[in-house]
């Protein structure tokens, strides 16, 4: 076996780095050159001197963090090569412009999942089955608790919630990026037909998700000051961050829901302080995660962003397949 | 109804906050189902149905059996949910691919009133065949309920009054009365239903049911601008509250909880059955140490309460007494709207008269409260610090003038409770914690020094916020020496203070001591390990009480 100096990707200050390539993946801290897999405040830093990402993944930062941010684009399946290794994005199914990312040098393949889910999501491309000999992969839901519903049976349960309380508002939080939009689709295919208002951080995504073609539906900027009449039996979507603190106080009569994949478990729904929760979400469930690792046909396997004990475990006992661990 | 109609009502409520809300829901559930299926929702929804038909464990395994799932996998996820039947719920989402989804339309009352209870009759084997049956035919939704029926963990953020707020609405009938209704063994069938939310109100049948409690609030300063004199004082005992009944010659031992217990304590029904009168009584049952005049320890109550039809080698190693507040009813007239001081008159005259005319000598298991009269709030103070040494818990504080009604009503009873007792004590192990707190560390253990070593003496749950529960679980997972299953050792560094009601001798434990009500009262975050108290100090506590 090869020690992790020998690994063409290896885990360095807790980011996934190529040291042939000098190029860090998702990085936490600014360096020469990053690769992006997609638009989330958390694979993103400042001050890198270059970033190399797919064309909607930087059309989507470069809303969040600015025009002056130099990014490179590449289609996705396009190939590059850099120290010569060749790297190439493909859609990872997580939300527009996401991307797993895959390594080839000496005929050896390296394939880091990013954040990927399976579902099916109208707003974005649907996950590759990209083969590989390694495999990096995001396990945020790695445990088989976690088993999604369709995201329309979401969507109806969502609808049902608002129209059930027509005299109420209901406040809906979700990432303002990604899920926002994945729910404005579903929702408008959905029995509800009423007003959708969204925050600002949301409505600036709709139009450029409306920009980058993806088909969503008017949804009313929310201002501070709206008549509470006007606001009754309608939907508002707004980030998490609003949720505690007194930005609620704008509102009246209102209930408050969360959509997140944590919300399948009763404790974390209760202790959330949400009134409900809807359980949909942007990342693979365990059969999700066990299919890309199969389909992969990877014979060594990484886990990280997430609990990865028992998946690992039940992967080397079940499906003989060998779990490597990241030294950090 | 069927069960689907059921969980749904369930997934609601678990999704309203507000208690208005929760009432329209249940007024409406109420209205739009049968009276059977009614009585078992109420039955369930007020906890009556926790009997336990097989365990939590037994669940997990038997799921491990059918699926071939390995048991460390279903026991990790525990850790992450906090509650068996809900982790099997959710392991068996699209396992039962069988679209013979023939019971979807079960009813409560089939469910529960047969499908169930018929489920011990099996042997082993058929009871797992049929609960597998019952989970492919079931659909999805009613999953969680079945399995908390089954392991008896039905529980949803309703209280007893929220149900009895909800009937009193919808038929239009004073909680108080609907409160009486609900108490006791309401056995789930139609007529109980129509009993509770019959518009006629029969006294015969309400009358073998004891009256709403009414309980006291935590003091409030307030009350020390008052004269001292419009106040009655009692000490505070730690036994069991009680409704002590004799109606037509008919002796009834009500617990708070709602629990007949007359065959826990035979001799105490025997003896008040002598007595001539009829009266509801208020009060306390304690295991009495009749030598000193003051009460045992609370361990000595529990030695006798699950007990039932105890012998009477049981009854003299453990003699009760029940100690009477206050006096509610007096042959047939009820007498709460009474002022206190006024009932206490009449319970005085009628206890003198019970120990002179009653051919049975009944002061050896029953007597009424003495009163305490302090000069002034500062000598109340005095009181309520000597509390210890006659083993109670403090004073509690009645307004004179005051008629009795129920539940925690404002204004009328205080309790004034001696201060803990404390010690600084060192977070040794932790431990996941199950139900809302599933997937953090939330059980810690404490320990003191003696000599280098640091010895174990309590554990307690409760204290810190929420805020303070997610930072230690931090501090936790970065910090842990070992893991033995779902317990971390911790590197010795946390410091918290430890306040607890009651300290004495045990041999159980390593530290030679144990202590009641532990809890977190302090995160000692100035404090060193080495600042912790050790062992010998919990001694010398010990010692300054007795």
């Amino acid at each position: 076996m090869r020690t992790k100096k020998e690994y063409l990707i290896r885990y360095k200050n807790g980011n996934l780095y190529c040291e042939l390539a000098d190029i860090w993946i998702d990085p936490s801290k600014p360096v020469k050159k990053a690769l992006i897999t997609h638009a989330h405040f958390d694979h993103f830093t400042f001050g890198c001197e270059e970033y190399i990402s797919t064309k909607e993944t930087a059309i989507l930062l470069k809303e969040r963090f600015g025009d002056n941010i130099k990014i490179k684009t590449f289609e996705y399946g396009e190939e590059f090569k850099i120290n010569g290794i060749n790297i190439s994005f493909h859609p990872s199914g997580h939300i527009l412009g996401s991307s797993q990312i895959r390594f080839i040098f000496a005929e050896e393949k390296w394939l880091i999942s990013g954040d990927f889910k399976l579902q099916k999501d109208e707003t974005c491309k649907q996950y590759e089955i990209v083969k590989t000999d390694y495999l990096i992969s995001e396990c945020t839901f790695g445990l088989p608790i976690f088993k999604w519903d369709e995201s329309n049976k979401i969507a109806n349960d969502i609808s049902k919630w608002i129209t059930s309380s027509p005299e109420k508002t209901s406040l809906l939080f979700c990432y303002s990026l990604g899920k926002a939009q994945r729910l404005l689709k579903e929702i408008s295919q959905t029995n509800f037909k009423g007003n959708i208002y969204s925050h600002d951080s949301i409505y600036k995504m709709n139009n450029r998700y409306r920009e980058l073609g993806i088909d969503i539906r008017d949804t009313i900027k929310i201002e501070n000051k709206k008549k509470i009449d006007e606001l009754k039996g309608s939907l508002i979507l707004l980030p998490p961050s609003l949720s505690k603190g007194s930005y609620l106080k704008n509102f009246k009569n209102i209930q408050t829901a969360f959509a997140s994949g944590w919300m399948s478990i009763r404790a974390l729904r209760k202790r959330s302080g949400y009134d409900k929760g809807f359980a949909i979400s942007d990342h693979a469930d365990w059969d999700g995660i066990l299919e890309v690792v199969k389909k992969s046909e990877a014979k060594n396997v990484f886990f990280h962003h997430g609990d990865s004990e028992a998946l690992s475990k039940y992967l080397v006992e079940k499906e003989s397949i060998n779990v490597l661990l990241f030294s950090k | 109804m069927s069960l689907k109609k059921f969980s749904e009502l369930f997934s609601d409520l678990d999704s309203i906050n507000s208690t208005n809300n929760k009432i329209e829901v249940l007024k409406r559930f109420f209205l739009s189902n049968e009276p059977i299926d009614n009585s078992w929702a109420i039955y369930l929804l007020t906890g009556k149905s926790n009997k336990r038909f097989i365990s939590g464990r037994y669940l997990k395994n038997l799921f491990s059996q059918i699926y071939e799932y390995p048991q460390w996998l279903i026991d990790t996820c525990y850790l992450k949910v906090g509650d068996s039947a809900e982790v099997i719920t959710l392991l068996l989402k699209n396992k039962t691919t069988s679209r013979n989804k023939k019971l979807s339309n079960i009813s409560l009352n089939e469910l529960l009133g047969k499908t169930i209870p018929e489920l011990s009759k099996l042997n082993e084997e058929e009871k797992n065949l049929q609960i597998k049956n019952i989970w492919e035919r079931l659909p999805e939704d009613n999953h969680l309920i079945f399995n908390k029926i089954l392991t008896g963990t039905f529980r949803v953020g309703v209280s007893i009054g929220l149900i009895t707020k909800s009937i009193s609405k919808l038929i239009n009938i004073d909680e108080e009365i609907i409160s009486h209704r609900l108490m006791g063994n309401l056995k789930p069938s139609i007529d109980s239903y129509e009993f509770l939310i019959n518009k006629n109100i029969n006294l015969e049948e309400l009358n073998s049911k004891p009256f709403p409690f009414l309980l006291a609030n935590n003091i409030e300063d307030k009350i020390f601008k008052h004269s001292i004199n419009d106040f009655q004082f009692e000490w505070k005992y730690d036994g069991i509250r009680m409704q002590l009944i004799k109606r037509s010659g008919h002796v009834s031992l009500w617990t708070r909880g709602q629990e007949l217990v007359n065959e826990s304590f035979p001799e105490l029904v025997e003896k008040m059955s002598f007595i001539n009168d009829d009266f509801v009584l208020d009060g306390e049952l304690l295991v009495w140490n009749f030598k000193e005049q003051i009460a045992f320890d609370f361990s000595l109550l529990q030695k006798r309460i699950n007990r039932k039809s105890p012998t009477r080698s049981i009854q003299k190693r453990y003699p009760i007494i029940f100690i009477a507040y206050d006096l509610l009813e007096i042959n047939g007239r009820d007498i709460r709207e009474i002022k206190l001081e006024n009932r206490r008159i009449e319970l005085e005259k009628y206890f003198s008269k019970w120990q002179n005319k009653t051919e049975n000598n009944i002061s050896d298991i029953f007597k009424i409260c003495d009163l305490i009269f302090p000069k002034d709030w500062p000598d109340a103070l005095t009181y309520k610090e000597k509390s210890r040494e006659n083993n109670t818990e403090g004073l509690i504080i009645k307004k004179k003038t005051t008629i009795y009604s129920s539940g925690r009503k404002k204004g009328i009873w205080w309790k004034y409770k001696v201060d803990p007792m404390q010690l600084d004590a060192v977070l040794i192990y932790a431990k996941g914690g199950s139900g809302r707190r599933a997937g953090l560390y939330t059980d810690y253990s404490f320990a003191l020094w003696k000599d280098q070593e640091l010895i174990k003496f309590a554990s307690a749950y409760s204290g810190l916020t929420n805020v303070e529960i997610k930072e230690l679980d931090k501090w936790i997972r970065k910090n842990t020496i070992e893991k033995f299953g779902p317990v971390r050792s911790l590197k010795p560094e946390m410091v918290f203070e430890i306040s607890f009601e009651k300290i004495q001798f045990s041999k159980r434990h390593k530290s030679g001591i144990a202590v009641r009500f532990p809890r977190i009262t302090k995160w000692r975050k100035d404090k060193k390990i080495n600042d912790a108290d050790s062992l010998e100090n919990a001694y010398k506590l010990m010692k300054k009480i007795s």
